[in-house]
């Protein structure tokens, strides 16, 4: 899965301008996905920093139709209204643009985006290296397609690396849809519409570590495992790709 | 906000680690949970819960309304939770809002399953009245009277209780009317259907501090958490939602054994929630 | 719309000059300073008092009294149809003055200068006359938070429907368009501290409107001492003493 993500992240070209149908699902023993992936296989990721030139950081991700794009400014004064506080700031805004989802402005329940990346990404940044000052955090969906809110995280932890903002690990997120029997990384849309329940995850690879974790759905606690097994597998595979992305975009030449 | 001394915070933490905490509990132990039921004569269903302090009313309200055209044989469960500033004075104006919103999203998570409706602690398919025309929506609101930490796990335990009280009234659908047209609905005042509440989950927040985790932590012991998961748990002892709160990071085995002792915890709670509802009913039905 | 029957009943059974059924309770909400419950027949209202306490505002502090805040809000379900209103719409924001109002008349907020007393008041059941209830929960959660005051304010609301005056109106009542005069006094001082009418009343009639609601302000006035009363012989007792 990784050398396929992989290879699409090295020679990425802008997907083709193809009609999408809207795909049948059926919920048989034998599933075939909307865009033909296999059931364990993640949509090709495309990672790009630097996307936005007045931020202090940013990051465009494209995983499959669901584009993002975040950037990062700060760390800068906080409000005077806030109190003295030993430890930064941080602060993470989630909005949609009015073309992001086939009905125009009808966007997904954003209210609570917000906050589940900001409780994703806080365990993750160490605030106490910019006391007194405040990060924020612009996540911008440009187009919803799917296991939105794992593409914001993982975006946003990029963008939050490209302003240089001290990070324990870099912040990867995965989500798994299960319809009958099945698991489903990575879903898209059109199969997030038919879950029976999902699980997602956003943990720090190199550490290990689960940062925000949901469940909905009824689950059996083997299936949780197997879910969960499933879910850190392609963080960390995506944390590999979300590091190499940083590394080609600081060895490439300064303008 | 709570404001302690280095020296109660050690006295939590430590208390914590040999399995006695402030009020005498052990790690994995309750507070007395008292519940009581119809105290909304307005709402279709209504019930107050006390956990230690912490005080919170749920009421359930049913309308009639038109499925959503994606699921025409399934009703609509919404959930709305208000944090009240006689809680906590923070929360005035717009000051509870962002807790509201987590509350409320959180037991959506926890009550209503997968998208589909499938693992839902209420039965979706029997709140549907005519197919893709009328249905049921069922409007929940919490309201937090009084807190004293432990929030989450009182709500659900509330919205469990309200929808046993709940009682929907029957509804007659005239049969002559043409298919294309919304059809006409009779609402029986006298009949009243009763809910199956027996796959309501209910929700067991495990609030880790230092190296150890507890349930029902009060304020003070919220104020030490590095991180806490909440499990909704059904009679099943199948997991029906989880989300995890608070900043610090957590080892994968380790939210695995928090699950396992959240599923050992939850028997209890169900029974006792379960035996307490049913006398608060009794006691209802003796005033009534 | 008949709201008086030839028998003298009201719709829900009251004769014209009769109150609902009160209910009060002290103490309801265990982190607040100072609360109670108070029902009138099936309004019921929750207030808690915090304070008084360091100003939270700065450049509202000011150095020879105290500073008395309200808010009112409403719970979702509190209606009989279920709103989704947001916070601080006009009605609630206009009625937190009104209660602050009433309630900063009686507290003697010179003995507390540089701090702040917030009242906090929640309609879980609104059935008419919720200003009133929530003054009256108000008083009562004061009076439990041992703020110095220099009377209890009660508050009662009477009408004038098929040429009669009614005391305490219900929803129904209430929502009929006519005449709603809502009276606040302190009934030790025999003051009037509040007075509010929607709609026209005749000068002569409204003396007596007036009359009988203030008749009703007293009788609130009995109740609350009686609990108020009752909430020290416990306290006394739990003391031992």
């Amino acid at each position: 899965m990784a050398g396929k993500l992989g290879a699409a992240a090295a020679t990425y070209s802008p997907s083709t301008g193809q009609r999408r149908k809207r795909p049948t699902i059926q919920t048989g023993s034998e599933l075939a996905r909307p865009d033909g992936r296999g059931l364990h296989q993640c949509r090709p990721a495309f990672l790009k920093t630097g996307a936005v030139n007045s931020a202090s950081g940013s990051a465009y991700a494209e995983f499959g139709n669901t584009k993002v794009i975040v950037s990062v400014f700060g760390p800068r004064e906080s409000k005077k209204a806030m109190m003295y506080s030993n430890a930064g700031r941080l602060n993470c805004n989630v909005s949609y643009t009015t073309f992001a989802s086939p009905v125009r402005g009808q966007t997904p329940e954003t209210k609570d985006l917000s906050s589940m990346l900001h409780k994703a990404l806080e365990g993750a940044i160490i605030l106490k290296s910019f006391p007194k000052t405040t990060v924020d955090v612009f996540a911008l969906v440009l187009e919803s397609g799917g296991s939105d809110l794992p593409v914001i995280t993982s975006c946003a932890s990029l963008a939050l690396a490209d302003a240089g903002i001290m990070l324990y690990d870099i912040v990867a997120s995965v989500s798994v849809s299960c319809i009958g029997k099945n698991l489903l990384i990575d879903p898209v849309s059109e199969e997030e519409v038919h879950q029976d329940g999902a699980l997602m995850i956003t943990c720090m690879p190199s550490r290990n570590e689960v940062t925000q974790m949901t469940v909905t759905g009824e689950w059996s606690t083997t299936k949780i495992n197997e879910a969960m097994q499933l879910c850190l597998d392609a963080c960390s595979k995506l944390g590999k790709i979300m590091r190499s992305c940083l590394k080609e975009a600081a060895s490439a030449p300064q303008d | 906000m709570v404001g302690l001394s280095l020296g109660e915070q050690t006295f939590i933490k430590g208390g914590i680690d040999q399995d006695l905490r402030t009020d005498g509990r052990k790690r994995l132990t309750y507070r007395p949970i008292f519940v009581e039921t119809g105290i909304i004569p307005q709402a279709s269903g209504s019930a107050r819960v006390k956990l230690g302090a912490t005080d919170v009313i749920a009421s359930v309200k049913a309308e009639l309304g038109k499925p959503n055209p994606s699921y025409p044989d399934k009703g609509k469960v919404s959930i709305y939770v208000d944090c009240s500033p006689t809680a906590e004075p923070s929360f005035e104006g717009r000051g509870g809002e962002e807790l509201s919103t987590e509350l409320s999203s959180a037991l959506e998570r926890c009550l209503l399953g997968g998208k589909s409706g499938a693992g839902a602690g209420i039965d979706l398919s029997s709140l549907c009245i005519v197919r893709g025309k009328v249905c049921w929506d069922l409007y929940i609101d919490g309201l937090v009277v009084s807190s004293d930490g432990n929030v989450l796990d009182a709500l659900g335990a509330a919205i469990k209780a309200a929808l046993s009280d709940t009682a929907i009234p029957k509804v007659q659908v005239s049969a002559n009317a043409p298919s294309d047209e919304q059809p006409e609905v009779d609402v029986s005042d006298e009949e009243f259907l009763q809910f199956d509440t027996s796959g309501v989950p209910v929700i067991v927040t495990l609030t880790k501090v230092g190296g150890h985790y507890i349930v029902d932590a009060t304020t003070e012991e919220e104020s030490q958490m590095s991180s806490a998961v909440s499990v909704s748990i059904n009679r099943l002892g199948r997991i029906c939602g989880l989300t995890k709160r608070g900043g610090a990071g957590l080892h994968p085995t380790v939210i695995l054994d928090m699950i396992s002792a959240a599923k050992h915890v939850s028997e209890q709670l169900m029974n006792k929630l379960d035996s307490e509802i049913a006398a608060a009913e009794a006691c209802d039905e003796m005033e009534s | 719309m008949e709201f008086v029957n030839p028998e003298g009943l009201r719709l829900d059974g009251r004769r014209p000059m009769e109150m609902r059924q009160l209910r009060a309770e002290i103490g309801v909400v265990s982190k607040a300073d100072g609360s109670a419950v108070f029902e009138m027949g099936n309004t019921k209202v929750i207030a808690a008092v915090y304070g008084p306490r360091e100003v939270q505002n700065r450049s509202q502090q000011s150095n020879d009294q105290a500073l008395v805040r309200c808010e009112y809000s409403m719970a979702n379900f509190s209606t009989g149809d279920r709103m989704r209103k947001p916070k601080g719409d006009r009605r609630s924001t206009e009625i937190s003055m009104v209660i602050r109002q009433t309630m900063e008349a009686c507290i003697l907020t010179h003995l507390m200068p540089r701090s702040q007393i917030d009242i906090f008041v929640q309609v879980l059941q609104a059935d008419g006359g919720t200003r009133s209830a929530c003054i009256n929960a108000a008083t009562l959660a004061l009076a439990d938070a041992g703020i110095p005051m220099t009377d209890i304010v009660t508050s009662c609301s009477a009408g004038f429907l098929n040429g009669t005056p009614l005391l305490d109106l219900n929803y129904v009542e209430d929502s009929a368009g006519g005449p709603d005069v809502t009276v606040g006094i302190l009934p030790k001082l025999d003051k009037v501290t509040l007075l509010q009418m929607d709609s026209k009343l005749q000068m002569e009639t409204f003396e007596t409107v007036m009359q009988l609601a203030t008749e009703g302000c007293k009788a609130v006035a009995s109740y609350i001492r009686e609990v108020l009363l009752e909430n020290t012989k416990q306290l006394e007792s739990r003391r031992g003493v």
